[in-house]
């Protein structure tokens, strides 16, 4: 496994056997996370990547002390989340996707109330929280109350806390939700700044796969309770093969099996030919007026093919709407492991 | 630990004096209701009636009155109270004090404060032993003698003890005009007598019975109102009922318990917003947030409390037109029972804020247990007469903290009990509170 050089290879977050089980209102009992086994090295941005319900918010809040596990363990810096929580804790920086912050206090008081609880005082409080400020560039603002500050002044005090008493591992949960391109830009910056200039470990999540590919050390796909993928960015797109996804758009129509098995079989460098049909804006409705039919075609040197799919499908009377050619990335990986976008 | 407490509790202090809104419900609004109930019962500072809409006034008559023996005929005045006002059964119905009373002749006058303590009787009246005797005029007494009735009451009904009260000087005023105006009579007679011999002659042969004592000089003297009212509560002490005291601090605590519930749930919130759970992820032990949260709340009840008292002192003094301090004298006990009544409240915050899973969970239970907690302390209106109230009442935290404000505010220090239940109530509920959250709180 290739790594960057800036990532040491001593594992801070060391998770083993992970489980959590929850219990349905029927009272069945059901795994959220099944045996994760996960090492986050020191100075790495990790990604962790899965489908709303996957088991990742479960994982990152057993390993956060928020949850205790029903079985397994992790350590952070050799602290066990079981066994001494309040250690482990004090390595922890959190990020929350929303806007956890005290709207009435300003940024400073709501800087200097969460130094406290990390047993922060004093003068050694005080600095910490003009360092912060410096580096979340609101120190122009710092008296004034948050609820007077933009979407993403707010982010920015939100991830302020989080870095506040210099923790060795940061987590943060999608903290680009919602804000413009220019924030989004600056808080990208300020989480390679953690990497690379403070040192710190950061686990990282996200939806947006470029946001991850371009950050990400290492990325491991959750899904169903279990991890099903991990390595670098690169690593996770060469299980992919060198294939690229032809996507054909139909509209309503719907192509019949004997169609997508000619293109298969006509053309030497497909691989494989799916159909689906997908709801048009992201609604659930069956009506067919409301949904597309899509076919996703899997070739290597896809462009290549593209002339000898586009005769069949001419002769076969199918009407295409557009035909876009993917390389292989991050979301085709995810795509073809769980079966689901990640936005689903 | 303790720092990260203090951390908590200065932030909830400080979001709760901050928050104009806030203030406004927790100062503003108390003060002004319990200042218009001040205003509109002031009459009963100034000892004249009310018109308050009571009925079945549980009262208990104990005539020890040994009445008095002038020729063949025993005179026993204070059985009049009896007849009365205890129902024979050969009553009128709608004799409106049956109406408006549910009176019972009792042997003894311990058996009296008893139940009153226990709150069986709102009141009882105490007829004294020689009461016929001062009241009635004889050759042995001349003169009429002032004599004074007993009225105990309950500081928890206080409104029935001063309805009690009326009603036993009216008809102790039926009793004096009546020997008033007998005494009045025989002066009359003993002046024509002198003016007419033959007239004269026939009075001194009734006189020489000794039935009676001419004097008219009973009409003008200040024997003239001779039943007096000594009001007392179970214990003795001399009692004065101060609307602005009863209904100022049911008022205060009501306000209190919303403060305490509100600032408690705000814990729900914060796990809404995100910010319990940053706590959470921090080296913090869930026992320091929730008593971080529990100091905060029981500061600034104590602060609401401290303000409500000291506004609710200058509303009393404005309605009786000088500076007077209403809650009694005993400043520390004022001050421990204003600690303590936060304590319990806040425990009560704690339990709630530990059982409900969501702010809208938390503002219904809350305003629906400050709301009864009001109500069964006598909040909106006086529960005197409403059967089973007073132990439903002694189930909230406001009972015992009003009721000890009642009692200092009477001068009476017996209040341990209601300090004891008040600490018990915030440490039992701050306990299973802390137990519940532990093991509840799953975010």
């Amino acid at each position: 496994m290739a790594h960057p050089p800036h990532v040491t290879l001593t594992p801070l977050v060391q998770v083993r056997q992970l489980s959590k089980t929850f219990r349905r209102d029927n009272g069945e009992t059901f795994y959220a996370v099944r045996e994760v086994d996960l090492d986050i090295y020191r100075g790495e941005i990790f990604s962790l990547l899965g489908p709303n319900g996957a088991g990742k918010t479960t994982t990152i809040s057993m390993i956060s002390g928020l949850l205790t596990p029903t079985s397994g363990d992790a350590t952070i810096g050799g602290h066990s989340i079981t066994r001494a929580p309040l250690a482990a804790k004090r390595l922890i920086g959190m990020v929350p996707q929303e806007i956890a912050l005290y709207p009435a206090l300003t940024a400073r008081q709501n800087l200097t109330f969460f130094g406290r609880m990390y047993g922060m005082n004093g003068t050694a409080l005080a600095h910490a929280v003009d360092e912060v400020l410096d580096l979340i560039d609101l120190k122009d603002r710092q008296h004034d109350k948050v609820d007077k500050f933009s979407g993403g002044m707010k982010r920015r005090v939100n991830i302020g806390v989080g870095m506040l008493h210099k923790p060795q591992l940061i987590y943060m949960d999608e903290p680009t939700v919602g804000i413009d391109p220019q924030n989004r830009r600056r808080i990208l910056d300020t989480v390679l700044r953690l990497r690379d200039e403070m040192k710190m470990t950061v686990l990282y999540t996200s939806h947006l796969m470029e946001e991850i590919q371009e950050i990400s050390d290492r990325v491991g796909i959750i899904d169903h309770g279990q991890m099903i993928a991990l390595g670098t960015v690169g690593e996770l797109i060469q299980k992919l093969g060198e294939e690229d996804r032809l996507v054909f758009k139909v509209g309503p129509q719907t192509v019949p099996d004997a169609l997508l098995r000619q293109i298969e079989s006509s053309v030497p460098t497909v691989t494989r030919a799916v159909f689906e049909q997908q709801a048009l804006g992201g609604d659930q409705s069956d009506s067919l007026t409301d949904r597309e039919g899509v076919i996703s075609i899997y070739a290597t040197r896809g462009r290549r093919a593209l002339p000898d799919i586009i005769r069949i499908t001419n002769e076969a009377a199918l009407e295409v709407f557009s035909v876009e050619v993917r390389e292989p990335d991050l979301e085709a990986v995810f795509l073809q492991l769980t079966g689901r976008a990640l936005r689903d | 630990m303790l720092a990260k407490i203090w951390a908590i509790a200065y932030k909830e202090v400080y979001l709760t004096f901050t928050d104009r809104s806030l203030l406004l419900i927790m100062l503003a609004t108390p003060l002004a209701l319990a200042s218009i109930i001040g205003f509109a019962f002031s009459g009963f500072i100034g000892g004249q009636g009310s018109d308050v809409s009571v009925s079945d006034i549980t009262l208990a008559i104990v005539n020890l009155d040994q009445g008095m023996t002038t020729g063949d005929q025993t005179l026993n005045q204070g059985q009049i109270f009896i007849d009365l006002l205890v129902p024979d059964g050969a009553d009128d119905p709608d004799n409106a004090l049956h109406t408006l009373t549910d009176a019972a002749a009792l042997p003894d006058a311990a058996s009296a404060r008893a139940g009153v303590a226990d709150g069986t009787y709102a009141a009882a009246i105490i007829i004294p032993a020689d009461f016929t005797q001062r009241i009635t005029v004889s050759q042995a007494q001349p003169e009429l003698q002032p004599v004074a009735l007993e009225v105990v009451t309950s500081p928890a009904a206080p409104v029935s003890g001063n309805i009690a009260s009326s009603i036993a000087g009216g008809i102790a005023d039926q009793i004096a005009v009546g020997s008033v105006a007998v005494a009045s009579t025989i002066g009359a007679l003993t002046e024509r007598a002198f003016s007419n011999p033959a007239f004269g002659l026939q009075f001194a042969a009734a006189s020489s019975s000794g039935a009676f004592a001419p004097d008219f000089s009973a009409a003008f003297a200040p024997a003239s109102a001779p039943i007096t009212i000594e009001q007392q509560t179970v214990t003795g002490a001399v009692a004065g009922f101060n609307p602005l005291v009863s209904f100022g601090s049911a008022q205060a605590l009501f306000f209190m318990m919303f403060t305490a519930l509100g600032s408690a749930n705000s814990l729900m919130e914060e796990k809404r917003g995100g910010t319990l759970q940053r706590q959470l992820v921090s080296p913090t032990p869930r026992m320091a947030i929730l008593l971080g949260k529990m100091l905060g709340t029981w500061v600034t009840c104590v602060v609401q409390v401290t303000l409500l008292i000291l506004a609710l002192t200058l509303v009393g003094s404005l309605i009786a037109g000088e500076l007077q301090f209403i809650w009694g004298n005993n400043i520390f006990l004022i001050v421990l029972v204003i600690l303590l009544a936060s304590l319990a409240a806040g425990g009560v915050g704690a339990l709630v804020a530990a059982i409900v899973r969501t702010p809208e969970q938390g503002n219904i239970v809350g305003s629906v247990i400050a709301l009864l907690f009001g109500l069964f302390s006598g909040a909106f209106f006086s529960l005197d007469a409403i059967p089973g109230a007073d132990i439903l009442s002694r189930l909230t935290v406001n009972y015992w903290g009003v009721e000890a404000f009642t009692r200092l505010a009477q001068g009476q220090t017996d209040i341990g009990l209601n300090l004891l239940v008040l600490v018990i109530l915030g440490g039992v509920f701050f306990a299973v509170g802390l137990f519940v959250f532990d093991r509840r709180l799953n975010v």
